[in-house]
């Protein structure tokens, strides 16, 4: 165990800096650094003095290696657009787009496994199907256009939930069922799957032979086995929803990491958008390492 | 264990991370919203942009006239009703010369933070925005002045660089008034987090991405002709999205949004709640062209018959008929039409040909078409109109639709090939406000036609009326024969807010809260 | 195994636990006619097919069956509802947006630029995830290890953001939004032909083509490479299905197609300023694209389970 954990945190740590390289070429391609520093009405002399300042006249070895050491130090510098650090910034936002991810995940699991298990004890029934019918148009649902369907029946037309905004509780509700909706079904066949293959196990066949009622056997035995690799998958998919939020913050008009992204990006703050870039990254990594070490430790075949 | 992250102080992304996660409900959902409308005496207003910098010389977008106009006093103020300069921050003034004016400060003003208004806040703020290091984005508002001197306990005087009639205009506008001290002490990045002026309300607080909190002053100054602000509280909303502005105050998320699109004004006005109002205003819309074909190689625009095309090509009159209303017009000059010195007299007017497009075309020898591009940041409708109009003729155009500090950039930087520019004129009512700006060999100019440059600057600098209308309606008749740009049409604004509100629209696009009262 | 090749919230997240490796086999031991036998009794498999058939014969007839110039503007004619409301024209089926351009002729265009970008990212992504897996997959070890590191990294990266960023760099465009995607979506077709081509490395037929001295090209060529297949088109449908809606998105945020394009996801963009009123212009658009995107994951699910060997999992 020890070596295979060993391994992968090696793995992680070796994605990690690629990934800081290629969020680091991010900013670099955006454009010339020096010029969009100094602004618009800079003139070339102090366009110059700016290069020599910021280190931006180094070798791009050099630069990356004073970035990447700011940015261990959680400093990435300054934002071409409002008068603030990003680390600032992205403290600032990041709440939102955190408490966003937490429901959504919330809710896919809350739906997703209840759903799951019913599909795979009810298999080839009629829930099983309308199990499979929801998780396929979930797959098929564009969240933005989904989200905009939510706005218009609960926000507009029966008004029981708010449109836009981090205000309360409330606001959180629609753009967590918008974003959950997209973990759901991938959660949900999981679940189904390993059910299924825990059900026809020997184990559980022995138990239901010996007379055990049958919502017993499912959930002592069933479900214990089947929800451990779900746990893992949540984790991931949850570094998935922190990623994709930017279109629903974008409809629901959430000031959280996404959206700051997309404004960003559209105003070429590109200090920004590779801190966040970095910053989903480095959450991601850490998530799947954690999931797959959690995997390893319950499953001795994954040690190979 | 901490019960609130407070995330101004959060410096580190490692304790930001731990701490997210902790308190993420607690800010995030913890708190009750400050709940709009009549009953909490809050008047929640919600636009599109969130100014960079709060510092009113900091940002040049319309949130940031809005700010200005509410928190700030200017030295004179203009009435909107008569267009006459009335004593505000200054309470006398006078022409020494052409290119000297003395100004007598008012008494008994103070700042939010409690410092008295004194000449030397005057003249701190106008040297110090004139200075490289200030870095300011309104440059045009403030270059006409040479420098400011105290001259006496109460009393302060402007060197201009060259006559500049339109100086007492800009005196009541764009030019409010900072605390030298405050400012000094806190510099422009505590300035922007936490602004103080003189005006009706003062900023309580400002977060990135959630708006600006203010309240009423309470010691605003007696005698000021705008009077004590009449609601308690006043809350600017970035909502970014037009559609969800529109859905907030349907549902009474808020009490007032703005540039609500024609279409979707003439639907709210069904809805008893709510008061639609719609106003033409002096923001005027243009296409301005890369007439130095900076953006592309062999640019297809450094033809004047290929930009005479393109204005054959659109129909403006459709467009104003159709898609704009609420009180749009055509513009043929480039400028306000009622502005002083805005003249059509004698300009060439490209009405809807497209025959004659093609035509053109053909003869610059581009009968296959043409591909370009198309910026905006605005009414992305518009451009996709013209976009539309140009297809027809055979002008494939491609629409970069970018934010404001973006499309200024890249028009600026010579890497757009259309821009689709619109100008408020910082509601000055002169001509010299808008003209000038793009075409008088300044940041935004990318023409830098020498000759245009030369007759608006003798506009500009004379204090002779008839001499500036002569030279700005020659510029202006330049501009439009070269095709430099084409002017589309005055904006019009719809404004609909709750109905429990009472509120005037003005011309100038700057809507005045303070003014506003509940019914 | 350190790849883990779970999915988007936004795309279609199925996961790549659908298409386990027990899927493949030989072709020789699943003949054409058991396939088109269990094809016609499948019936996810024969609506998938009925809805995508539908819009790829639409798409290839768009010229044909558009009433109009999908980009023929007309401001005096703007937001005519739809024929099934009281103020519908016969003229205008689906009525006109905003511009005064036909609704439904842009549907109909519209329905091109779905295909030809779901078609042309799966290309790319396919040629670049199945190379890489291939690889992986054949020869193990050292370049099995490379293989995982770089899927790993792209699977960090936050794809919507990325793709985002890429395209306001470069400029949004339908060339542009087809790179980006197709150079982003690899990752899964990686994954299952590195699982895919473990297995059949193993087979009997594999061994002996060694022993009979084939180098690794001709093995790789024609002994995995059609082994494999069943498991690649699974992905490429799952693929271009994530590259429709992930376009869908690109463009709704203003960074992918631009206008005047007809692409689903722009027309939903433009709609949205009127579906609080004019709902149909966001409904339509969408319904469009939720029907082209079931499709094909029906025909995705309907090849796996046809081609598996024991019928449905």
């Amino acid at each position: 165990m020890l070596g295979f954990a060993l391994r992968r945190i090696l793995v992680a740590i070796s994605v990690a800096l690629t990934v800081s390289v290629a969020s680091f070429m991010l900013l670099h391609l955006s454009g010339d650094l020096a010029t969009a520093i100094a602004g618009p009405e800079a003139t070339s002399e102090q366009i110059a003095a700016i290069r020599v300042q910021h280190g931006l006249d180094q070798p791009l070895v050099v630069q990356f290696g004073s970035w990447a050491w700011h940015a261990l130090h959680f400093d990435f510098g300054r934002s071409f657009y409002f008068p603030e650090p990003v680390t600032d910034l992205l403290a600032s936002r990041m709440p939102v787009t955190l408490t966003l991810g937490i429901i959504a995940l919330a809710v896919a699991l809350l739906v997703a496994i209840p759903l799951g298990v019913l599909a795979a004890f009810y298999r080839d029934t009629w829930i099983d199907r309308t199990a499979l019918a929801v998780s396929v148009l979930g797959q098929a649902m564009p969240s933005f256009w989904f989200g905009l369907t939510l706005i218009m029946i609960f926000s507009v037309n029966l008004r029981w939930l708010p449109v836009s905004g981090n205000a309360s509780w409330k606001n959180f509700v629609l753009p967590a069922v918008a974003l959950g909706y997209y973990a759901m079904p991938a959660v949900m066949r999981l679940t189904r799957n390993g059910m299924l293959e825990v059900l026809s196990s020997d184990y559980v066949r022995t138990a239901r032979a010996k007379g055990l009622a049958p919502r017993k056997v499912l959930i002592r035995h069933g479900l214990r086995n089947a929800v451990i690799p779900v746990i893992a998958l949540a984790a991931v998919q949850f570094g998935f929803m922190l990623g994709g939020s930017i279109v629903i913050e974008a409809v629901f008009s959430l000031q959280g990491l996404g959206q700051l992204a997309w404004e960003s990006i559209a105003r070429n703050d590109f200090p920004v958008v590779q801190a966040i870039v970095l910053v989903l990254a480095m959450i991601y990594i850490a998530l799947t390492l954690a999931a797959d070490l959690l995997n390893a430790l319950l499953d001795p075949r994954l040690r190979a | 264990m901490p019960t609130r992250i407070d995330a101004g102080r959060m410096r580190k992304m490692g304790q930001g991370l731990a701490g997210a996660l902790l308190g993420g409900f607690l800010l995030a959902v913890g708190p009750s919203p400050a709940l709009a409308g009549k009953a909490n005496d809050t008047l929640v207003y919600a636009s599109d942009s969130e100014p960079e910098n709060l510092s009113p010389y900091h940002n040049s977008l319309r949130e940031g006239v809005i700010l200005s106009r509410n928190v700030w006093d200017t030295l004179l103020y203009r009435d909107p009703k008569t267009g006459q300069q009335q004593p505000m921050l200054a309470t006398a003034w006078t022409w020494v010369d052409p290119l000297t004016l003395d100004l007598t400060i008012r008494d008994g003003v103070t700042f939010h933070n409690g410092d008295p208004l004194t000449p030397e806040d005057v003249a701190f703020t106008f040297n110090y925005v004139l200075t490289p290091e200030a870095k300011i984005v309104t440059k045009s508002n403030v270059d006409w002045m040479k420098s400011t001197e105290v001259t006496g306990p109460h009393s302060v005087r402007i060197h201009l660089k060259a006559p500049f009639p339109a100086a007492l205009d800009y005196l009541a506008g764009p030019t409010p008034i900072l605390p030298a001290a405050y400012f000094k002490k806190v510099g422009l990045d505590g300035f922007s987090k936490a602004p103080v002026g003189t005006g009706p309300y003062r900023i309580v607080s400002t977060a990135s991405g959630k708006g600006v909190k203010m309240a009423r002053n309470d010691a605003y100054w007696p005698g000021s002709p705008i009077g004590k602000a009449k609601i308690g509280k006043l809350e600017f909303r970035v909502i970014p999205d037009g559609d969800s502005r529109m859905a907030e105050l349907m549902t009474g998320g808020v009490d007032w949004i703005w540039r609500v699109p024609t279409d979707q004004a003439d639907q709210l006005k069904r809805d008893p709640t709510l008061t639609v109002l719609s106003a033409e205003t002096m923001r005027v819309g243009f296409l301005q062209f890369d007439v130095q074909g900076r953006a592309q190689e062999n640019s297809p625009l450094k033809d004047v018959r290929v930009r005479q095309a393109i204005a054959y090509a659109i129909d403006r009159k459709a467009m104003v008929d159709n898609l704009v209303r609420g009180g749009s017009r055509v513009m043929n000059a480039l400028c306000f039409i009622e502005q002083f010195g805005c003249t059509d007299e004698g300009v060439p007017v490209y009405s809807y040909d497209p025959a004659k497009a093609r035509a053109l075309l053909k003869e610059a020898g581009y009968a296959n078409g043409i591909d370009l591009d198309l910026a905006a940041y605005r009414e992305r409708d518009y451009a996709e109109a013209v976009i539309g109009y140009l297809r027809a003729v055979g002008i494939r155009v491609r629409l970069n639709y970018l934010r404001f500090a973006a499309f200024r950039d890249a028009v600026r930087g010579g890497k757009v090939s259309i821009a689709y520019q619109t100008w408020g004129s910082y509601s000055i009512d002169d001509v010299s406000a808008f003209t000038p700006v793009f075409f008088g060999g300044g940041d935004d100019d990318v023409t830098r036609d020498p000759t245009v440059i030369a007759e608006l600057k003798a506009g500009d600098t004379s204090i002779d009326p008839a001499l500036r209308k002569a030279k700005y309606a020659e510029a202006l008749k330049r501009i439009a024969a070269q095709a430099y740009a084409l002017p589309m049409f005055s904006y019009p604004s719809n404004y609909a807010f709750t109905a429990d509100l009472s509120f005037t629209a003005q011309a100038d696009e700057i809507p005045r809260f303070y003014a506003a009262s509940w019914k | 195994m350190t790849v883990r090749p779970a999915s988007p919230p936004l795309g279609t997240p199925a996961p790549a636990e659908t298409v386990l490796p027990e899927t493949v086999l030989p072709p020789s031991r699943s003949p054409a006619a058991i396939a088109l036998r269990r094809g016609l009794s499948h019936g996810g498999f024969l609506i998938g097919a009925g809805l995508v058939g539908l819009i790829v014969l639409v798409a290839l007839a768009a010229p044909l069956v558009a009433p109009h110039d999908p980009y023929a503007q007309d401001v005096s004619r703007r937001l005519i509802p739809p024929i099934w409301h009281a103020k519908g024209t016969a003229e205008h089926w689906l009525g006109t947006d905003k511009l005064g351009r036909d609704y439904l002729s842009r549907l109909i265009y519209g329905s091109q630029i779905s295909l030809l970008i779901g078609v042309s990212a799966a290309l790319i992504s396919g040629v670049i995830g199945t190379t890489l897996g291939v690889l992986a997959g054949y020869y193990g070890g050292r370049v099995d290890a490379v293989v995982s590191y770089v899927v790993t990294t792209r699977l960090a990266l936050p794809v919507v953001l990325v793709a985002l960023a890429m395209a306001s760099l470069v400029g949004g465009s339908l060339k542009v939004v087809v790179l980006v995607l197709g150079f982003l979506l690899w990752d899964r077709f990686a994954v299952v032909t590195r699982a895919a081509t473990r297995q059949v490395r193993a087979q009997d037929f594999v061994a002996a083509a060694k022993a009979s001295g084939f180098g690794a090209g001709r093995i790789l060529g024609q002994e995995i490479l059609p082994n494999i297949l069943n498991a690649l088109i699974v992905v490429a449908t799952l693929e271009m299905a994530h590259a429709i809606l992930l376009e869908a998105a690109l463009s709704f945020l203003g960074l992918g197609v631009q206008p005047p394009l007809p692409s689903w996801g722009l027309m939903i963009a433009e709609g949205k300023p009127y579906m609080f009123f004019q709902p149909w212009v966001i409904t339509i658009p969408g319904i469009a694209l939720v029907v082209l995107v079931l499709g094909i994951n029906l025909l995705g699910d309907g090849v796996r389970d046809i081609t598996a060997p024991e019928g449905r999992t």
